[in-house]
């Protein structure tokens, strides 16, 4: 907003987008911050994905160890074990208390999590869970105990600590960005700190923003009282002047940044579900994250929403329990995650990131008779990203053994939460004691959750799920075998192909089941040469060379 | 200390301001002088007092005539543009009643009991819901909790419609409890919010079970004559799918039971189900925690966002005795509220001016202020009905939408952000892209909006404005033009410094008043108003684009 000082700083930086914030000599008195730079500056980010309005864990991540049980108590919204759109099973290499099947509709997931690129936790929740939305949102956000009240964010408190001074001291030159970053027009509970505006702006586009707040604004006043006029006075004058501030920087960045050319993001559902589900309000929002992220914006957690999981009623279609909202809203999920792990790939982003998922609770085991859910609790949390430790964390909620028709907890919100500040963000334990963490990441408390990367196909946990075997006998010359596994039930394509890449044959289009198996193929009909063998199976890609003499 | 102690000395211009500014949607300039002149239980008086004016219904564009009678035909426009046209017309409403609390408090039962436009389905249910809010904005707020739960458009909000023995959906319930009456306490067990338990969500829920829409909208209730759900029945006239099971409520309720009064093969008579809501709203309402819940309500509303222990203590503790005792009549409270010294800052020495200016103008009180308080004309529906609509849709809805204020369409169940999230609750109207919407605002009134065929919808004409007496008394003189605005435009006295950036950097631009003064007379003889338009414009974008014009 065009206030008179800010004018001034924008016609002396010339072109005037850039506001750079503090003197450099401030900078450097600043001890602490030199200290802190090293850790505050890993790079990493955090994407938070909300699940706005309590999601069925249980239609999202299926426990089909019990599935009779499972169809029991939910017959009505029970995702099939049968026919077209059955579940798709995750991983036949899990133990049996791991079996899962996910919603037919999330095979970007799926494909995602063949490359090592997912990780789930099951059933997670918090002591005593309240079943209001709102008030259990905020316990998600504020990152406390059931009965405690906070009127700061685990977010906030994170940065506040990570950037001492905000919002005065900043923008800086080390950090020019919003220290948090909220997709949409509010700022949630979640970035509060204890004192002062939250640690975040939010912003829905940033080009549209820049213009916006530099057609409007005058001279704020000098000073305020302090009663609570003043205090509001004081609070609406702070937003303003980070407005100013992170306004011609974000434009910047966004204008700097792109998104991978190759990368297709959703837009909207493909099958039938109500009007108001069909179109895919997240993946814009993810892609503008990645887009902001390439034009080398630094901030550290942003935070995404998808709305419109608190299904009540009609979760599902009465006439197909796949379809519906629910199955709408899995799939812009499911492919929005990968649009925009693929565009983090193309963009060489892809080690920075990592994206998590997070709801209010789960819903009801049982499901009522207006072909939906009714609050619940636990649920799992998925986990997208190249350093996730891919697989799951857990074990599928027992449907046999129920707390008050609902999913008994086998790990705290904050074991999650405190895993990923812990050893994504690499955290010091004062940061950790910030975030109210420090009783969630020690000793049996700690969860596992981030790894590194997948590099390739020979990593243990693709190796053990896929392969493909070198030819034998190679080079050949009448025949010769070729042996792959796959994890899951899925299509497999087996092509051979030319030195150039031409397809010759297709040697395989089927439907395989789960384990190793085998091909034998006549070589006499074909030219002496190189050739690849390719398989193509869910997410896995892997090619070998046979040589025919 | 805050108290509730009454005030008694005429009101003056900056309190009767303040009071116009909280209990109404604006006041004009003649309006302050005139309440200026009251004492606070005057001027509460006459704000409190119903208009009884009856709005005509909305009109239809496709039919000319309303369809509230019972119901829209075929005839009808569809039913997504009815719903936007009834709307309008409450916005209309807003914007143009004559001064009083009930248009105010009505919104307020909005933001209390609010549902959502895109899950009612049927906009008679958006009709009679927003004349029920009318009819009791200023009566009794226990009577109204009980015709909520009888509204056709929350029923279809929270899934009443499918709530049924033997299914219960607990949707209803639930918020009914946490939002609407009780309100959740702080956890103190498994499932126990203090002020009841998941196990009274579940009771309750039975309760509530076996209702259904009434697609004619012609079962009609026989105190208020407005539309509302009926019991399904059965073959025997039977309330066929109430649970006509007891009801056991938990020691937050002193383990009562509600059960039907009258049994038929074990099936509830009509008469014994409304009878078991009855006893049910009783039975909340006869807890002290009601009577708190609703008394932060309305003080977060219309005082500030912050309950401090001391006003937990000295100002909603007594507002909810008296609730209580009034039998939850709503005028009582109000009176006491809005003429106590608390309400006028005048109960704490130390800081003056702390309700004064300390609440953030929701994008509602931002804009109906302004229209109000400019007298900015604007169609009316026995006009030209389709461009009555497209005002208020183009340059209303659209606009309040940018600021953050969908309206009846919040985000999630709870409502509006500015009414139910702690810690910040009003300031949830501030964010970096509303605030930028909100000073915008300055320049679509002054640029004036069009509908795309370049027709002007409404603009405010500020030299016309300026230019006549009963506002500004002498617009030669510079000190006293600013001086006549900002007192009534802005919620409280501001510096020196900041009077002379507005007169002297804003209106005279940096020129001196002499040059003011020739400017403004050669407008007057000439009728060529280029000069001074420029500058009163400028002066007029500089007070709404300002962090003061955002509070009230």
């Amino acid at each position: 907003m065009k206030r008179r000082s800010f004018l001034k700083n924008i016609s002396a930086a010339s072109g005037g987008l850039m506001l750079n914030g503090l003197p450099l000599s401030v900078m450097a008195r600043s001890g602490e911050m030199q200290r802190l730079a090293a850790s505050a500056d890993n790079e990493r980010v955090l994407v938070i994905i909300q699940m706005h309005g309590g999601n069925d864990g249980l239609n999202t991540v299926i426990p089909i160890n019990q599935y009779s049980q499972y169809y029991n108590i939910r017959p009505n919204i029970a995702i099939p074990d049968h026919g077209k759109r059955r579940f798709v099973t995750l991983d036949s290499t899990l133990t049996e208390e791991q079996q899962t099947g996910i919603h037919p509709d999330m095979i970007g997931v799926k494909e995602l999590y063949d490359q090592g690129k997912v990780g789930i936790v099951q059933a997670v929740s918090y002591e005593n869970l309240n079943g209001s939305h709102f008030r259990s949102r905020d316990i998600w956000f504020m990152g406390g105990n059931y009965d405690e009240y906070l009127g700061s964010g685990w977010m906030g408190r994170y940065l506040d600590h990570l950037y001492p001074g905000y919002p005065d001291a900043y923008p800086t030159a080390d950090m020019p960005d919003p220290l948090g970053l909220e997709i949409g027009n509010n700022v949630s509970l979640a970035f509060h700190r204890a004192n002062g505006i939250p640690t975040a702006v939010s912003v829905n586009n940033p080009k549209q923003f820049y213009d916006l707040i530099n057609s409007v604004g005058g001279e704020p006043p000098e000073s305020v009282a302090d009663t609570h006029y003043g205090h509001e006075l004081q609070w609406i004058m702070d937003i303003e002047k980070k407005s100013n501030q992170y306004a011609g920087r974000l434009k910047e960045v966004f204008e700097k940044g792109s998104n991978s050319a190759t990368v297709q993001y959703p837009e909207t559902y493909p099958y039938n579900a109500p009007k108001n589900s069909l179109r895919n309000g997240l993946a814009p929002q993810l892609r503008m994250i990645a887009r902001l992220l390439s034009g080398g914006c630094k901030t550290k957690i942003f935070l995404a929403r998808i709305g419109g999981f608190d299904t009540h009623a009609s979760q599902v279609e009465s006439y197909d329990s796949t379809m519906g909202v629910h199955a709408a809203l899995l799939y812009h999920l499911s492919e929005s995650v990968k649009a925009f792990q693929n565009d983090l790939k193309g963009l060489g982003l892809e080690d920075r990131v990592l994206t998590m998922t997070m709801s209010e609770f789960g819903r009801r085991a049982a499901s009522n008779g207006s072909w939906g859910t009714d609050h619940g609790t636990a649920a799992p949390t998925l986990i997208f990203g190249n350093h996730v430790k891919p697989g799951i964390t857990g074990k599928n909620p027992d449907l046999y053994d129920l707390d008050r028709n609902n999913l008994r907890m086998q790990h705290d919100y904050r074991q999650v939460y405190g895993a990923i500040v812990q050893d994504w963000f690499e955290a010091s334990p004062e940061a950790i004691q910030k975030t109210r963490f420090e009783d969630f990441v020690y000793n049996d408390k700690k969860l596992s959750l981030i790894g590194n990367p997948v590099l390739g196909i020979e990593d243990l946990f693709i190796a053990s799920r896929f392969y493909l075997k070198p030819c034998s006998p190679n080079p050949a010359t009448l025949y010769t075998k070729v042996n792959y596994r796959v994890n899951v039930q899925c299509t497999v394509e087996l092509k051979l192909m030319n030195q150039e890449g031409k397809l010759i044959s297709a040697l395989v289009k089927a439907v395989k089941s789960p384990g190793e198996h085998q091909l034998e193929m006549d070589v006499r009909g074909l030219q002496k040469g190189i050739y690849h063998i390719t398989l193509e199976a869910g997410g896995f890609r892997d090619s070998t060379k046979l040589i025919v003499v | 200390m805050a108290s509730l102690i009454s005030y008694q000395d005429i009101l003056g211009r900056k309190k009767a301001a303040h009071l116009l500014r909280r209990m109404t949607f604006g006041a004009t300039k003649q309006e302050v002088d005139a309440f200026a002149q009251y004492t606070p239980q005057q001027a509460v008086a006459k704000l409190l007092k119903d208009p009884n004016l009856e709005f005509p219904p909305p009109k239809d564009t496709a039919t000319g005539q309303n369809w509230v009678n019972p119901a829209p035909s075929d005839a009808n426009s569809g039913n997504e543009t009815l719903m936007h046209q009834v709307k309008c017309w409450w916005l209309d409403q807003m914007l143009n009643a004559p001064l009083s609390a009930k248009e105010k408090m009505s919104f307020f039962m909005h933001t209390h009991f609010t549902t959502i436009e895109s899950r009612m389905k049927y906009a008679p249910a958006l009709y009679y819901q927003v004349k029920l809010f009318s009819y009791y904005a200023l009566g009794n707020f226990k009577t109204i909790a009980k015709k909520i739960c009888l509204d056709h458009a929350m029923l279809r909000h929270l899934d009443g419609n499918l709530n049924e023995v033997g299914k219960p959906n607990e949707n209803f319930a639930r918020e009914f409890l946490e939002l609407y009456s009780i309100g959740k306490g702080d956890q103190i067990g498994p499932t126990d919010y203090t002020n009841y338990t998941e196990d009274d969500i579940i009771a309750a829920s039975k309760i509530f079970s076996g209702y259904k829409e009434d697609k004619d909208f012609s079962s009609l209730d026989i105190e208020t004559g407005l539309a509302q759900v009926i019991i399904q029945t059965n073959d025997e006239g039977l309330a066929g799918r109430h649970d006509a099971s007891v009801k056991q409520f938990s020691h937050a309720f002193d383990n009562q039971q509600i059960a039907p009064a009258e049994l038929m093969n074990g099936k509830a008579t009509l008469e014994a189900v409304l009878d078991e809501l009855d006893q049910f709203v009783e039975m909340i309402f006869e807890k002290e925690a009601t009577a708190l819940h609703i008394c932060r309500k309305l003080y977060r509303f219309f005082m500030y966002y912050d309950i401090t222990d001391e006003v937990e203590q000295n100002v909603i503790k007594p507002l909810a005795v008296e609730l209580k005792a009034s039998n939850y009549e709503l005028i009582p409270v109000l009176t006491s509220l809005f003429t106590s010294q608390h309400f006028y800052d005048l109960d704490n020495q130390a800081k003056e001016d702390n309700n004064t200016g300390g609440i953030i103008k929701s994008p509602l009180d931002l804009m109906a202020g302004t229209f109000r308080f400019f007298k900015i004309d604007m169609p009316s529906q026995n006009t030209d009905l389709s461009l009555f609509y497209e005002t208020y849709d183009k340059g209303i809805l659209k606009i309040l939408n940018d600021q953050g204020l969908d309206f009846y369409e919040p985000y999630e169940v709870a409502g509006y952000a500015a009414y139910h999230q702690a810690p910040a609750y009003h300031r949830n109207w501030i964010s970096t892209n509303y605030l930028a919407r909100r000073y915008e605002f300055s320049r679509l009134l002054i640029e004036g909006i069009k509908n795309e065929d370049e027709q002007l919808l409404y603009k405010l004409d500020i030299v016309a404005y300026i230019d006549d007496t009963s506002n500004i008394t002498d617009p030669t003189n510079p000190e006293l033009l600013v001086r006549e605005l900002v007192d009534y435009l802005l919620p409280e006295e501001i510096t020196e410094e900041r009077f002379q950036y507005f007169r002297k950097t804003i209106l005279l631009d940096d020129l001196s008043d002499i040059n003011w003064r020739k400017e403004w007379e050669k407008y007057k003889s000439s009728g060529d108003d280029s000069a001074v338009k420029i500058q009163l414009e400028s002066l007029i974008h500089t007070i709404i684009q300002s962090p003061e014009y955002q509070l009230s």
